[in-house]
């Protein structure tokens, strides 16, 4: 079993706040924040800190009552960590310089009432407002706003976007989100694993394949199983299979937006083809339960292998038409090109992660850095470009698939023989915990689940790779005019239902 | 050139072959059949998301890929609710965006109908009983047709476009 080895450090944290600096230095990058109230073990609340880095996975684990330093100044990426734990736990990170409520909205919930403490009620509070949200002033002669959503004009999901201009220019863009805040964390608290899985496969549709593959990471670790072969490499595929239609489908809407339609339709077709071939597999366009605890709910047998053999010739014409496409057409190079441009200090400062860290030249692909399943074998080494902008994301998105295309042909003429999935009788230790990580379309999802002593989850954490990536595009769109905005938000395709959970 | 090259190479058969989609087709005629009728030849749709995990909205974007292409039959999604005729619901509907879909709701001129989407819609799914979702859709607006599926696939949506035609035709009538 590939466990992830953990480096664990219990700190204060006061001393933690001291040291994030050095850890920032040294070129570890934060994967996440998870508070937990496990005043049930030891009467404290736990904030744990994850950093990964080339030696893999370090936890900080600063324990605390009320309130913890909060390290948002030295390491930015942490500051919407801080204010959702302020916001569901009610611990105050000391000197953090934003504090506005995130995702239980003054409108509508009254901000002392802390829904994932342990001894939180269930009293769901009235209807009512009870407080406003104020959103930042931008000045001056001739400055005016533009205030889109939460309903956008298309088929997309919720979310209310600010734009502060002079002229066309973006001077700021400012977005409040969680609009879908469904509060998963906190229902799958007491459910067994299997009834987990079925809940976080919910989390973001269209990663479904990915996400599970996370949770099943962790909770296979916790629960001891060890997983077939075979069921490894089904789960490859699957995942390789969703990651490639997420990416038909964000190049397609490239094309949409800036007005290629011809393009943009042969891969819309492209993108149906491929939810066939899913239903084909699977019963089901999304691949939803086709993965189970302990293994996969499908087999591959020769007709299926040969049906992913032909949509994968299409893909490969398609792709390689729209490519050409791309490179000499100097209109879509002109839309493309330095539009929406993200530094890679930047993406360093917000821990970016996937594709658009990728395209600012941090070499982040969780397939690589903390290898599962049998990525390890797969010496995959990370694309990367330098341009951080629209172009880069869109071309980093065409050698995936090509990648995907790969790994899928290599692994379905090799499947190993075996079964797709092993039974367990194992129940997990009272309170021990497990860390789970995928590479998604958008790129790495974290999972970390402690059980209770009942074998049920105690804790769950969920950290989507669109959490991290949302803040930059605040930085991705200054200076741009706000008729780019649409394409910039494509190129980094983000989930809202992921962010928001 | 290569545009050129492209148009004349990809027929649009190619693109979305008739085999597989024929009952979409013939579907898809009689509703536009009914849009031409009832709604003038065009039924105005907006979509409020009121929690969904995306795979819904993925669903309906699908719509408008070549394969079932669901604005030549009438039927368009539209920007404004002020445009509409019919709001299509998604998702658990949480505490947050009760608000904006009420409001979207207001804006939409009479005679409005609401169209719910997915299982979520009906019973709230893994998340009804979660500290933030105030749903079901029921709850709040009275729909005409519910479409069910985990997301609902497309072609369940031009059917259920269909039978939408058929119960304002038969009220129209009475």
């Amino acid at each position: 079993m590939n466990k992830i080895m953990i480096d664990k450090h219990d700190i204060e944290s006061d001393d933690f706040a001291n040291s994030a600096e050095n850890l920032k230095t040294s070129g570890k990058y934060l994967l996440g924040i998870v508070a937990a109230d496990e005043r049930v073990l030891n009467s404290k609340f736990s904030v744990r800190y994850f950093f990964g880095g080339t030696e893999g996975i370090e936890e900080y684990c600063v324990k605390t009552d009320e309130s913890f330093r909060s390290i948002s100044k030295i390491c930015p990426a942490a500051k919407m960590y801080e204010r959702e734990i302020y916001d569901l736990f009610g611990l105050l990170p000391e000197g953090h310089p934003d504090l506005r409520p995130l995702m239980l909205y003054p409108e509508n919930w009254d901000s002392s009432v802390h829904p994932l403490r342990k001894d939180y009620n269930g009293v769901i509070p009235e209807m009512k407002k009870y407080g406003g949200y104020k959103f930042k002033e931008v000045l001056g002669e001739g400055i005016f706003n533009v205030l889109v959503g939460p309903v956008h004009a298309g088929i997309i999901e919720p979310g209310h976007f600010r734009f502060s201009l002079a002229g066309e220019p973006v001077l700021q863009l400012e977005i409040r989100h969680f609009w879908k805040h469904r509060g998963i964390e906190k229902v799958c608290e007491g459910k067994d694993f299997k009834e987990t899985l079925d809940i976080i496969s919910k989390i973001s549709g269209d990663n479904g394949v990915n996400i599970a593959i996370s949770y099943l990471e962790a909770a296979e670790s916790i629960l001891n199983i060890e997983i077939t072969e075979r069921a490894k490499y089904i789960r490859v595929i699957l995942a390789e299979l969703e990651r490639m239609w997420n990416y038909v489908r964000d190049v397609a809407w490239i094309f949409m937006d800036i007005g290629f339609a011809l393009p943009a339709q042969n891969l819309f077709g492209l993108q149906e083809e491929l939810m066939r071939l899913n239903k084909n597999l699977s019963g089901h366009r999304f691949l939803f339960n086709s993965l189970t605890v302990g293994g996969v709910n499908l087999d591959l047998d020769s007709a299926k292998l040969k049906a992913i053999e032909e949509t994968l010739k299409k893909v490969e014409n398609i792709i390689k038409d729209s490519e050409e496409f791309i490179l000499s057409s100097s209109s879509v190079l002109d839309r493309l090109e330095f539009t929406g441009k993200i530094n890679k200090k930047t993406a360093e400062e917000l821990s970016l992660c996937g594709i658009s860290a990728r395209a600012s030249e941090l070499p982040r692909d969780t397939r690589a850095e903390f290898p599962y399943l049998i990525y390890g074998r797969l010496n995959l080494k990370p694309y990367i470009l330098d341009g951080g902008d629209v172009f880069a994301r869109t071309a980093l998105r065409i050698k995936e698939i090509y990648l995907s295309k790969k790994i899928i042909s290599d692994l379905s003429s090799n499947l190993p023989e075996g079964n797709i999935a092993v039974s367990f009788e194992s129940k997990p230790e009272a309170y021990n915990y497990a860390v789970g990580n995928s590479e998604t379309s958008r790129g790495n999802a974290f999972f970390y689940i402690m059980a209770d002593d009942k074998g049920k989850i105690f804790r769950l954490k969920y950290i989507d790779p669109s959490f991290r990536i949302w803040p930059s595009i605040q930085y991705g769109v200054l200076g741009n005019i706000i008729a780019d905005f649409p394409l910039i938000n494509k190129s980094l395709n983000l989930s809202y239902a992921g962010n928001d959970m | 050139m290569f545009l050129k090259k492209l148009l004349f190479k990809n027929k649009t058969q190619d693109i979305a072959p008739e085999s597989g989609t024929g009952s979409v087709l013939i579907k898809g005629d009689e509703l536009k059949r009914s849009v031409d009728k009832v709604f003038g030849r065009s039924l105005f749709v907006r979509l409020v998301d009121s929690g969904s995990c995306n795979a819904c909205e993925t669903e309906l974007s699908a719509l408008s890929n070549p394969y079932y292409d669901l604005e030549r039959f009438g039927v368009k999604f539209v920007a404004s609710p002020k445009h509409a005729d019919v709001l299509i619901v998604t998702g658990c509907l949480t505490r947050n965006m009760l608000n904006p879909l009420l409001k979207t709701y207001e804006n939409i001129p009479s005679p409005k109908f609401v169209i719910t989407a997915g299982d979520c819609t009906e019973t709230g799914g893994p998340f009804k009983d979660s500290y933030s979702v105030c749903g079901p859709v029921s709850k709040y607006l009275n729909a005409v047709i519910h479409v069910k599926g985990c997301p609902p696939e497309p072609e369940a949506v031009v059917s259920a476009f269909l039978k939408f035609m058929d119960i304002v035709k038969a009220s129209a009538a009475c």
